[in-house]
C-alpha cells in the first residue's frame, strides 16, 4: 500500500465493540459434519490397526511395499499383490516441532509430528504419526522409533490407535532392521 | 482375502466435523437498519432523490445511479404480498405436514423474504396485505427474526 494513503476506508471494530453492544452481528455455526469413505485398502489397514498391525500393501512385480497399503501399484498401475504385515517399529525420516496447535494455540510443550519410515516397508516409505516420550532437542533423523498402541479394548479401528511413537534403545547393524 | 474386496471388519468410514463458526456484521446501513427495528419497531428504506426510490431494507448508495444516499425513510411494518412459495421440508430434511409459508413482501420498491403466520396455506394469495408481527421490545436483538412473521391484515 503506498505510503500516501493515510486515511484507510473501512469501519475498524474491536472485540470490546461486540461485547459492550456496540455492534450489532449474527453468530453462526456451520454444520460440517462429514463421513469419509476409506475404501477397500485404507479400510483393511484400519481394520489391522483394531488388532495392533501396521499392514502394508505389497506388489510382487516392482517388489515395492508400501504404507499405507494401497490397491494399485503407483510404478506399474496392477493391483497390488497382497497386504504384508509390517513391524511396529521404524525410523524417523523427517519431523517437526509445533507449538502451535491445530486450532492455533500456543504450547510451551512443542507437539511432534514426524514421518516414519516403518520396518519392513520398502526404504523412504512411512507413516506420519506423532513423537512422544522424547526430548524434543534429542530428536533427530535416522531415531530408532516405535510405537505405542492403546490397550487392545479402546482401539477402534483409526491412526489413533497408535497413540504415537517413542524413541527406542537398539544396537547397531541390529538384525530387526529390515 | 484379495485386495479388491473390502475387509467385512473394516470400517466403512471416519467421522468427523469442521468446526466453522463465523460471526456477521451488517454493515454500515444493516447497522442503522436493525437498529431500527430493536430500537423502535420500525422497517427503514431508504430514498434515493434522483431516482425517486425507496429501497428496502435500506441501502447507502442508490444501484441505479450510484449516488449516495443519506435520506432514510420509515416505509412502515405492512406491503403486498409479491410472491410466496411453500415448504414441505424442515432445515434438517424431514417432511412436513404443513407447509411453512415463505413470501416475498413488498415494502417501499424493495421488500423482506420472511414467513407467512396465521394464515392456512391454501389461503396465500398474491396481492395479499400482510402486516409484520415484531417480537417484544426486550426480547428483540436486532436481527430479521425480531420479526417473527408477516400475517394477513384482517378487516
Amino acid at each position: 500500500m503506498s505510503e500516501k494513503n493515510t486515511h484507510l476506508p473501512g469501519t475498524p471494530l474491536s472485540e470490546k465493540d461486540f461485547q459492550d453492544g456496540n455492534i450489532l452481528f449474527n453468530h453462526d455455526r456451520l454444520r460440517g459434519d462429514f463421513a469419509w469413505d476409506t475404501g477397500i485398502a485404507i479400510g483393511s489397514y484400519l481394520a489391522g490397526m483394531k488388532d495392533g498391525v501396521i499392514l502394508g500393501g505389497r506388489c510382487d512385480t516392482c517388489r515395492k511395499t508400501v504404507v499405507p497399503p494401497r490397491t494399485v501399484c503407483e510404478w506399474c498401475f496392477r493391483p497390488m499383490s497382497g497386504y504384508v504385515p509390517l513391524r511396529d517399529t521404524g525410523t524417523v525420516n523427517t519431523y517437526s516441532l509445533g507449538y502451535v496447535t491445530w486450532d492455533v494455540k500456543r504450547i510451551e510443550e512443542p507437539e511432534i509430528p514426524a514421518v516414519i519410515e516403518i520396518d519392513g516397508a520398502s526404504p523412504l516409505h512411512g507413516i506420519m504419526h506423532l513423537l512422544a516420550e522424547v526430548d524434543p532437542e534429542d530428536v533427530h533423523i535416522g531415531m530408532r522409533v516405535q510405537a505405542v498402541w492403546k490397550s487392545p479394548e479402546e482401539r477402534q479401528g483409526a491412526v489413533t490407535d497408535i497413540l504415537y511413537f517413542k524413541p527406542i534403545e537398539e544396537e547397531e547393524n541390529d538384525s530387526s532392521r529390515a | 482375502m484379495t485386495l479388491l474386496e473390502r475387509d467385512p471388519n473394516a470400517p466403512k468410514s471416519m467421522l468427523g466435523d469442521l468446526p466453522v463458526v463465523s460471526r456477521y456484521t451488517f454493515g454500515l446501513a444493516g447497522e442503522r437498519f436493525f437498529r431500527a427495528i430493536k430500537d423502535s419497531g420500525r422497517i427503514m428504506g431508504s430514498r434515493c432523490p434522483d431516482c425517486d426510490r425507496i429501497y428496502v431494507p435500506a441501502t447507502i448508495f442508490c444501484e441505479r445511479c450510484l449516488g449516495e444516499i443519506d435520506e432514510w425513510v420509515d416505509v412502515g411494518t405492512s406491503g403486498v404480498v409479491q410472491t410466496f412459495t411453500l415448504l414441505y421440508e424442515n432445515y434438517d430434511g424431514t417432511y412436513r405436514e404443513t407447509p411453512e409459508v415463505i413470501a416475498f413482501v413488498q415494502l417501499g420498491d424493495g421488500g423482506l423474504i420472511h414467513r407467512l403466520d396465521e394464515i392456512a396455506h391454501e389461503e396465500v394469495t398474491i396481492g395479499m396485505k400482510v402486516e409484520a408481527v415484531l417480537k417484544s421490545e426486550e426480547e428483540r436483538v436486532g436481527s430479521i427474526l425480531d420479526i417473527t412473521h408477516f400475517r394477513p391484515i384482517r378487516k
